[in-house]
C-alpha cells in the first residue's frame, strides 16, 4: 500500500528558524561547502559496449 | 614573483568551475567558496580567511576555521594526486612471428595496414572499420600491430610500442587505437585536441551538433535516423574536437546498432538485414554495424549545440533548453579532456559558449523536425 504522508502542521519560516535555533546559521556553511568533483576519463576510451568486450 | 596557479576558474551560470592542473579534475563550487579557494591558492592564511568569513556570516571563528581548513585539505589532495597510467611498460615482449589476419583499410587517400595476431584481436577492431577494407596493396602509409600476451593487449605502430592494456580495459585499448587513427588521418598530435567526447556528431554540411545520452537512450539510433533524413554522420561514439578551431573532426567508424533498433531502422537500411551480427554475451547485447554516410573523413565543422537525447516509448515530444551546469556535470565524467592547462581553459570557454538542450521523443519525425530547427537556428 502506498504510504500517505499528510502535512498536518503549517510551519512559518519564523517558527522554523526558532525551532532549529542557533544551528540555523550553520546551514550557510553547509550550503557553500557543498561542491562536486568531476573526473574526466584519464585516457581516450570507446564505449564499453564496443566490439570485443563480450568475448 | 607571482606563483603560477595550479587552478583555472570559470563562471558558469550561478556557479564557479575550478580546474586542477595536477589532478585534471573539475570542481563545481559556489561562488563564495571559489573566492576562498582563490585566496588559499594565492597564499592567504587560513586564519585571515576564516576571520573574514566569520564576520561576513556572523559565525563563530572556530566553525569558519574548520571550514577553511577542510577546503585547504581538499586543495592539497588535488595537488598531490597523480594519474594512474593505463599503460604498461614494454617489458621484453617478443612480437609474434605470424599474424593470422592482415587487413588494409583506406581512409580518404591514406592506407593503414593492420596486423592481428588472432581472431580475438581482429574482433576488437575490425567490425567497426570493415566498410573501409580494401584488397592487399604494397603501398601503405602506416602499419598497426595488435597481439595478446598473457592478460595484456599490445599495440605497436611502425614497430614502436604504443601501449599495453589489461584485457578488462579493452575500451581503453580501442580508445587509443581510435585516437592514433584520427591523429594520422588529421595529422595532429594528442596535445592538439581539446578532448574526445562520448557522443554522436551530426552535420548539415555547415555545422555540427553533438548528441549525448546514457547507453541505451537511443543515441546511435537517432544518429542513424538523422543520416537517413539528409544529415551526415561525422562521428559516432568517439568525437574528437580540435584545440585551435574548436571544430568537430570526423571519425570513420561504423555506427553500432542494437538489436532492439532493427525494426525501426530496417525500412531505411535494408542492408542491415544481412549484415553480420556480433554477440556481446557479457553485456547481453547483440549489435550490427551500419556504415556512416560521410564521404569525406577529412571534414571538420564548428559546433555550438549540445543535445541530450532520449527515446522513450509513448512519450510526447519534450524539448527544452537545459542549464549548462547540468550539462557540464553529465558531459565531463564521460569524456577525455586534454590535461594541458591552456587546452583546459579553451575547453571551459568553449563549453560556456554552447547551447544545451534536451529532447525526449517517441515519434521519429518529430525528433528529426526538432533537430532540423536546431540546425537552422529556428528556436
Amino acid at each position: 500500500m502506498k504510504k500517505q504522508i499528510k502535512n498536518t502542521q503549517d510551519v512559518s519560516r519564523k517558527d522554523a528558524l526558532k525551532k532549529i535555533g542557533n544551528y540555523g546559521k550553520y546551514t550557510t556553511l553547509t550550503a557553500i561547502g557543498t561542491y562536486l568533483i568531476l573526473n574526466p576519463q584519464k585516457a581516450q576510451a570507446t564505449s564499453p559496449a564496443g566490439p570485443g568486450t563480450g568475448f | 614573483m607571482k606563483k603560477n596557479s595550479d587552478f583555472l576558474y570559470k563562471n558558469l551560470e550561478d556557479k564557479t568551475i575550478a580546474w586542477s592542473e595536477s589532478s585534471n579534475k573539475y570542481l563545481i563550487l559556489e561562488n563564495t567558496t571559489a573566492l576562498i579557494f582563490k585566496k588559499l591558492n594565492t597564499g592567504v592564511s587560513i586564519i585571515e580567511i576564516a576571520s573574514e568569513l566569520s564576520k561576513e556570516l556572523s559565525l563563530p571563528i572556530n566553525k569558519t576555521t574548520d571550514f577553511v581548513t577542510n577546503l585547504k585539505q581538499e586543495i592539497n589532495t588535488l595537488k598531490t594526486e597523480k594519474d594512474a597510467s593505463v599503460l604498461k611498460k614494454d617489458t621484453n615482449i617478443n612480437k609474434p612471428e605470424k599474424f593470422e589476419f592482415i587487413k588494409y583499410y583506406k581512409i580518404n587517400e591514406l592506407v593503414f595496414k593492420v596486423e592481428f595476431h588472432s581472431e580475438f584481436e581482429l574482433y576488437l577492431v575490425h567490425p567497426k572499420f570493415e566498410h573501409l577494407e580494401i584488397e592487399e596493396i604494397n603501398i601503405h602509409a602506416h602499419t598497426f600491430t595488435i597481439f595478446c600476451e598473457a592478460d595484456f593487449i599490445y599495440f605497436y605502430i611502425e614497430n614502436n610500442f604504443i601501449g599495453a592494456w589489461n584485457k578488462n580495459e579493452i575500451h581503453f585499448f580501442q580508445g587509443k587505437f581510435s585516437m592514433e587513427l584520427i591523429q594520422k588521418i588529421h595529422q595532429k598530435e594528442e596535445k592538439e585536441w581539446m578532448g574526445v567526447f562520448h557522443a554522436s556528431a551530426v552535420s548539415n554540411g555547415k555545422k555540427a551538433v553533438l548528441f549525448l545520452g546514457d547507453s541505451g537512450n537511443g543515441k546511435s539510433t537517432s544518429l542513424a535516423l538523422l543520416q537517413a533524413n539528409g544529415f551526415t554522420c561525422l562521428a559516432d561514439d568517439f568525437v574528437p574536437i580540435d584545440i585551435y578551431n574548436k571544430e568537430v573532426y570526423s571519425f570513420p567508424a561504423s555506427i553500432s546498432i542494437k538489436k532492439n533498433s532493427l525494426d525501426t531502422l530496417l525500412p531505411l537500411y535494408p542492408e542491415l538485414e544481412n549484415s553480420a551480427e556480433y554477440h556481446f554475451k557479457r553485456l547481453n547485447k547483440v549489435v550490427r554495424y551500419l556504415k556512416p554516410n560521410n564521404l569525406d573523413f577529412l571534414s571538420h565543422l564548428p559546433c555550438k549545440d549540445l543535445v541530450f537525447i532520449k527515446y522513450e516509448k509513448n512519450s510526447d515530444l519534450k524539448f527544452d533548453k537545459i542549464a549548462k551546469i547540468e550539462a557540464f556535470k553529465q558531459l565531463v565524467p564521460d569524456s577525455w579532456l586534454s590535461p594541458i592547462k591552456e587546452n583546459s581553459q579553451i575547453f571551459l570557454d568553449w563549453f560556456a559558449s554552447l547551447n544545451c538542450y534536451q529532447i525526449t521523443y517517441s515519434e521519429n519525425k518529430e525528433m528529426i523536425a526538432t533537430v532540423a530547427k536546431i540546425f537552422n537556428d529556428e528556436l
